[in-house]
């Protein structure tokens, strides 16, 4: 690294390198080391990517119009809104909860961007994420859904989902490395993250108290805004986008300074 | 600390320097002895605390080597650690002019599931270099390691030994100015230790800086003029490897 200057009880990134220019580099590199540690090379890695969240689709379809025996038009189209983008948030969650440590012998050895951290983990799942898109169209022709305008909100959907991702991405590296042996448990409050949103059932089918509190989950407004833009062929009501949003704003407004403090001494951790 | 003798001269080109004042890293822990960082201690008390390093003053001038002596646990890692970034320091200010390239352990910062390849990019990335840079000099390092078909398999089929080689090729792809050694010598084979020793000569010949931790000291005299004796955190004296050396022994 260039003209490196360590100051005292550092603050922000360990000095490193210069320039946006070299963080989009160390970035990519990042991201791409992660996609092939993680993925492996090859072809078959897409099949791997979009293997998770087809498998889930079929395990929630047999719950849900076998066991539970709501038989919703378009259930497993309805559910593929919700199991993509849960996909996307799962994977990151997971990848930065073990982020540093798949590092460890990295940052021990040399001085680097380490906010970079988190932002690999979101861009290497988004990658392995697009290929679960795939899973939206195929549901589409399967139960006849035919594309509307309000298709053109799949690409602000998607933005949300990335935004929440990386603002669920900094917490979860913390809690990683502070609580290694608490990382089942966090991928498990993760998931019931799922079902304690319009997951399994879209909202409108809900009835009751729940209808009021399921709201509330940031989830569900993302769950939903994917139903509407694929499957109601409607504009997604704003708070189902501003909900998200917002959540994913107060998540990055206290976890990014905490990690910034905090990031210079992962290697006290990791060592 | 005991100034045992002067700085020697610096050399023509000066990119790198090693200015290291009043420097202290700081371990905290909980009553489990678990580390406690300042994130941390939102959540955990702190009950004891332990210096790494404490009122560290040293200087590496450029064209000049530097050994770190002193027993297990005195804290030669954690300055060493201090140069190279990897750890603020807690108190005190550290200057370090250049780039730096760092085998703080024979295979440190190599990831066994990348191959030899996709490691030497990575850390020539993460070193300062450019994407495109590291790729157009990728050669230099297969050259370099002569690992031939192993530079493309993934490095847990690699030996010790090539892991090093690999580790010292990603190091000269980057030009560093400062070039940083842990324990490496303890680990090398006869003939890699040699070419380890003549490219540390050869930095210090074009101005770089070298500063080396280890128990060889036969080793590290060769490629390091100054000796710093760390103990329990503290620099016990520095000064002409030879003095340094012997003040240790004889205590």
């Amino acid at each position: 690294m260039e003209a490196t200057t360590a100051a005292p009880a550092g603050r922000g990134d360990p000095p490193a390198t210069g320039g946006a220019r070299h963080r989009l580099d160390v970035l990519r590199v990042l991201t791409t080391s992660d996609l092939r540690v993680r993925y492996g090379r090859g072809g078959l890695r897409y099949l791997k990517w979009i293997l998770d969240p087809l498998a889930a689709l079929g395990v929630y379809l047999v719950l849900v119009s076998l066991v539970l025996t709501r038989g919703a038009d378009a259930i497993g189209l309805s559910l593929a809104c919700a199991i993509v983008p849960f996909t996307l948030l799962m994977a990151s969650i997971v990848n930065a909860l073990t982020a540093v440590q798949l590092r460890g012998s990295i940052l021990l050895n040399m001085g680097f961007p380490r906010m970079l951290i988190p932002i690999a983990s979101v861009l290497t799942e988004t990658i392995a994420f697009t290929a679960s898109l795939v899973l939206l169209p195929v549901m589409m022709l399967i139960y006849g859904v035919e594309p509307t305008a309000a298709v053109l909100w799949l690409p602000v959907a998607l933005a949300i989902t990335v935004v929440l991702a990386l603002a669920l991405a900094y917490p979860s590296t913390l809690f990683g490395i502070w609580y290694p042996e608490l990382q089942p448990f966090a991928v498990s409050f993760a998931r019931a993250g799922f079902f304690l949103a319009a997951g399994l059932v879209a909202l409108d089918e809900v009835t009751g108290e729940a209808r009021d509190l399921l709201p509330y989950n940031p989830l569900t407004g993302l769950f939903e805004s994917f139903r509407d833009a694929l499957l109601y062929g409607r504009s997604p009501a704003a708070w189902e986008l501003l909900v998200p949003l917002g959540a994913a704003a107060v998540v990055l407004a206290i976890s990014v300074p905490v990690y910034m403090r905090e990031q210079s001494r992962l290697a006290k951790l990791v060592g | 600390m005991s100034a045992v003798a002067a700085a020697p001269p610096s050399s023509a080109r000066s990119a790198g320097g090693v200015q290291l004042e009043n420097v202290g890293v700081r371990f905290d822990f909980d009553r489990l002895g678990r580390v406690v960082t300042p994130g941390l201690a939102l959540f955990r008390r702190i009950r004891s605390t332990t210096w790494g390093l404490r009122g560290i003053d040293l200087e590496v001038e450029p064209g000049s080597g530097m050994a770190l002596i002193g027993p297990t646990g005195a804290g030669k890692t954690t300055l060493l650690r201090v140069v190279a970034s990897v750890l603020p320091p807690d108190e005190g200010r550290a200057l370090v002019r250049g780039r730096i390239g760092s085998l703080l352990a024979t295979a440190a910062g190599l990831s066994s599931l990348l191959t030899g390849r996709e490691n030497a990019e990575l850390l020539g990335v993460l070193a300062g270099r450019s994407f495109e840079e590291t790729r157009r000099n990728m050669h230099l390092v297969a050259e370099r390691v002569q690992l031939d078909d192993a530079f493309d398999r993934p490095i847990h089929t690699y030996s010790l030994g090539m892991r090093a080689r690999l580790g010292l090729a990603g190091i000269q792809a980057i030009s560093p100015d400062v070039l940083l050694l842990d324990e490496v010598f303890e680990a090398l084979d006869h003939e890699f230790r040699g070419i380890v020793e003549d490219y540390a000569r050869e930095l210090r010949a074009r101005g770089g800086i070298v500063i080396a931790a280890g128990h060889d000291h036969p080793a590290l005299e060769r490629i390091c003029p100054r000796a710093a004796w760390l103990d329990d955190g503290h620099v016990r004296a520095s000064g002409p490897f030879d003095e340094v050396v012997s003040a240790y022994r004889r205590a």
